[in-house]
C-alpha cells in the first residue's frame, strides 16, 4: 500500500516538546520497505526539517484517501538531505497517483496538483529505516503494533 | 494568537470535508500522528477533537499538552497549522452533544456507526493559527447574497403583527429567498417538557400538532443543550422516526396512541440543521430545516438561521406581552343564531384525563390547547358567547396554565392551526391584539368523559 498513490503525513518533535507537522509533496519506497523517503517542501516545513535533522526522530502516516487504511512508521535515526533532479520524476509519479486517488474521492486533478506543488530546488527528503510500524487505520484498533517491523 | 489569521478564516477548513491530522509528542520526546474525522469549532479561541478510544494522541495530551494540528481548505487547497493547547475533556453538555450528533453522522456516512462512540470531547485553546505558504488555488467566491437574504427576510419578519404571519413569513422566505425547502417551528411547553410544532412547510402533512421530547432526535437535543445541531450526512440514530421506532420497542411494541400526531419530517434527510429559538435567556421553542441532500447546510447557513431564530424568539416573546386592542361590550358578544346553530351536526368528545378531543371520533387536539376549546364550546352553547381575549384565558384557573412565561398565544395558535385543518365547522381567529373568535357552523353534541 505504501508504494501507491497514499497520503503521508510527516511529523518530527521540537527541544520543548511541540510537535512539528507538514503533508509530504511524495514518498518512495525501497522494495524491501527497509528504506523510506519523504519529500517535504522546505517553505512549508521549516520547522519540521528542523526538527527531524536534530533529534532523528521522525512519524510518519500513510493513508489510503478512499478507504482510510492507514499505517504509520517511525524512526529515531532519520537524516534530511536536500533533493535532487532525480527525484523529480519519482515526485511526478507520485503527484499521478494521488490525482488518480483523489478522483476516488471527489476531488479534481488542480486540487491535487496544488495540494503538493513544490519546486524540486525547495525540496528535502528524510530517509530513514521504520523501526516501528502500527496500524492507524481508524477504529479500536487503531495504534497496534505490527508484526515484523 | 496571531493577529494576522484569526480561526473564524479557517471555518471551511472545520466542517469535516478534507480529513486534518494531529501530530502530538510523547514525554520521550516521540512524535505519533493521527487521522482526525473533524476538527470542531466551539469558539474564536478554541476547538475540540473527539475522544473515541484511548489511543496514542490521548496518551500523548495528557502526558504534555501540546498538540499541532494540519487544516487543508477543501477548496483552495491552502494547509494551516492550528497550534494547540489541551486544556480539558468535557463528557456532556452542549459541545460534546453538538459533537456526538455530528459523529453520528460521520460515522454512519463511514459506515463505522459501531465503531464510533464519543467519550469525551477534548477542548483546545488555539494558540496560534499559521497559514502554510503553498500554490493555494483561488477561493471560491462567498456564497453571493446572504447577508442579503438575511436582511430582506428580517426585514419581512419585522412586519408580522401576529405570531400566525411571523411563521408564515419565515417559512415563506426560507423557501422563496434561500431555497430550504423543509422547514418546521417547534414550541417548547415547559410542562410536559415537550416541543409542539405549530408551523411547517414542504411536507406532504403539515404535522402540526406532532411532538418531540426534549433530547430526543436533532430537534430535541438542540432545545435541551440549547445550541444549534447541524448535521451534513445524516445518521439513523438521530432520525426522529427512529427514535420513535426505537421508543416503541421499548413499549412492547404497543399501538400507536390515537391522539399521536405523526411527525411530518422526511422520512430520508441527508442534512439536518435545529436552531433553539432563545429570548430572554429562556427556551421557547425550535427552528428545524433539512434536506434530502448531503453537506446541504455549512456554517454559513448555521450563523443565519440563528440570527432569524434569535429575532423569531424576540417576536415570539413579544407577541406573547401583545396588549388587548379595546372592544365595545367585551365578553358580551354572541354569535347570530349561535343558540341554534345550523350545519352539519357534529359531536365533541372531551376526555377529562388529557384534555383530548375528538370531533364525531377523530383526533382533534389534547393538553391545554384542548382545555381552551372544550372551556370555549361549552361557554358557547351555554350563551351563544364567541369573542374572547387571551388576557381572561390566562387568569382562568379551571385551564391551569403553567405560569404567566406559558406561550398561551403559541397554544392557540395550534388550536387554530389544527381547527383549519379538522375543524368540521369549527374555527378559530384573531379578531384584534390580544383577543380572539370562536366560529361554529355546526350543530353541536358535546360529550365529557372522565377518562
Amino acid at each position: 500500500m505504501m508504494r501507491r498513490g497514499v497520503s503521508v503525513i510527516v511529523s518530527s518533535c521540537g527541544i520543548d516538546l511541540s510537535p512539528s507537522l507538514m503533508r509530504a509533496v511524495g514518498s518512495e519506497v525501497s522494495a524491501d520497505g527497509q528504506r523510506i523517503t519523504v519529500f517535504l517542501s522546505r517553505q512549508q516545513s521549516a520547522r519540521l526539517l528542523q526538527d527531524v535533522a536534530r533529534s532523528g526522530r521522525v512519524a510518519v502516516v500513510f493513508s489510503e484517501p478512499h478507504s482510510h487504511r492507514s499505517v504509520q512508521v517511525k524512526s529515531d535515526r532519520a537524516r534530511v538531505r536536500e533533493a535532487t533532479a532525480d527525484d523529480a520524476s519519482g515526485l511526478q509519479r507520485y503527484l499521478q497517483a494521488m490525482q488518480g486517488e483523489l478522483a476516488r474521492v471527489g476531488f479534481g486533478a488542480d486540487f491535487a496538483a496544488a495540494m503538493l506543488a513544490h519546486r524540486i530546488e525547495d525540496v528535502s527528503a528524510i530517509e530513514f529505516t521504520p523501526g516501528q510500524a502500527y496500524d492507524q487505520t481508524p477504529g479500536p484498533k487503531a495504534g497496534q503494533r505490527l508484526g515484523g517491523a | 494568537m496571531n493577529s494576522c489569521i484569526s480561526l473564524d478564516d479557517v471555518r471551511p477548513c472545520l466542517e469535516g470535508v478534507v480529513p486534518s491530522m494531529i501530530a502530538t509528542v510523547a514525554a520521550d520526546g516521540t512524535p505519533n500522528v493521527a487521522y482526525l474525522s473533524q476538527v470542531f469549532y466551539v469558539d474564536a479561541q478554541h476547538v475540540a477533537v473527539s475522544f473515541q478510544f484511548f489511543n496514542k494522541t490521548r496518551q500523548n495530551i495528557l502526558a504534555h499538552p501540546r498538540a499541532t494540528v494540519l487544516l487543508l481548505h477543501p477548496v483552495t487547497a491552502q494547509f494551516y497549522r492550528l497550534h494547540l493547547r489541551y486544556l480539558r475533556t468535557e463528557t456532556g453538555g452542549p459541545v460534546f452533544e453538538r459533537m456526538k450528533a455530528l459523529l453520528a453522522g460521520i460515522a454512519s456516512h463511514a459506515g463505522m456507526a459501531d465503531v464510533f462512540v464519543l467519550q469525551g470531547s477534548d477542548i483546545y485553546e488555539v494558540l496560534e493559527v499559521e497559514p502554510v505558504p503553498g500554490a493555494a488555488q483561488p477561493a471560491l467566491p462567498g456564497r453571493c447574497g446572504m447577508l442579503g437574504a438575511l436582511r430582506r427576510t428580517s426585514s419581512r419578519l419585522a412586519q408580522a403583527v401576529s405570531l400566525d404571519s411571523a411563521l408564515d413569513t419565515l417559512l415563506r422566505c426560507l423557501q422563496e429567498d434561500l431555497g430550504i425547502g423543509h422547514a418546521m417551528v417547534l414550541i417548547l411547553d415547559p410542562n410536559t417538557q415537550r416541543l409542539y410544532t405549530v408551523a411547517s412547510c414542504g411536507y406532504a402533512t403539515s404535522g402540526v400538532g406532532s411532538e418531540i421530547a426534549l433530547g430526543d432526535g436533532v430537534i430535541g437535543v438542540a432545545a435541551r443543550e440549547r445550541v444549534p445541531v447541524r448535521i451534513m450526512h445524516m445518521a439513523s440514530a438521530y432520525l426522529y422516526g427512529h427514535a420513535v421506532r426505537l421508543g416503541m420497542a421499548d413499549r412492547g411494541l404497543v399501538p400507536v396512541d390515537a391522539t399521536e400526531i405523526p411527525y411530518p419530517g422526511l422520512a430520508a434527510p441527508h442534512s439536518q440543521l435545529a436552531v433553539p429559538l432563545i429570548s430572554c435567556g429562556r427556551t421557547l421553542g425550535v427552528l428545524f430545516v433539512e434536506s434530502p441532500e448531503d453537506l446541504r447546510f455549512g456554517f454559513e447557513d448555521e450563523d443565519l438561521l440563528v440570527m432569524l431564530g434569535g429575532q423569531l424568539a424576540a417576536a415570539i416573546d413579544l407577541m406573547r406581552e401583545e396588549p388587548e386592542s379595546p372592544v365595545p361590550g367585551e365578553g358580551q358578544t354572541v354569535q347570530p343564531g349561535a343558540l341554534s346553530s345550523t350545519g352539519p351536526r357534529l359531536r365533541v368528545r372531551h376526555y377529562e384525563a388529557n384534555n383530548s378531543i375528538f370531533l364525531n371520533d377523530d383526533y382533534l387536539i389534547k393538553g391545554v390547547a384542548g382545555a381552551i376549546l372544550w372551556k370555549l364550546l361549552r361557554e358557547h352553547q351555554r350563551s351563544g358567547r364567541c369573542d374572547y381575549s387571551n388576557r381572561e384565558l390566562r387568569l382562568d384557573p379551571d385551564l391551569g396554565l403553567p405560569d404567566v412565561s406559558d406561550n398561551l398565544e403559541a397554544r392557540l395558535l395550534l388550536l387554530a392551526r389544527r381547527l383549519q385543518e379538522q375543524g368540521r365547522g369549527l374555527s378559530i381567529e384573531k379578531s384584534g391584539r390580544g383577543r380572539f373568535r370562536l366560529c361554529v357552523a355546526a350543530r353541536l353534541e358535546l360529550v365529557s368523559t372522565p377518562d
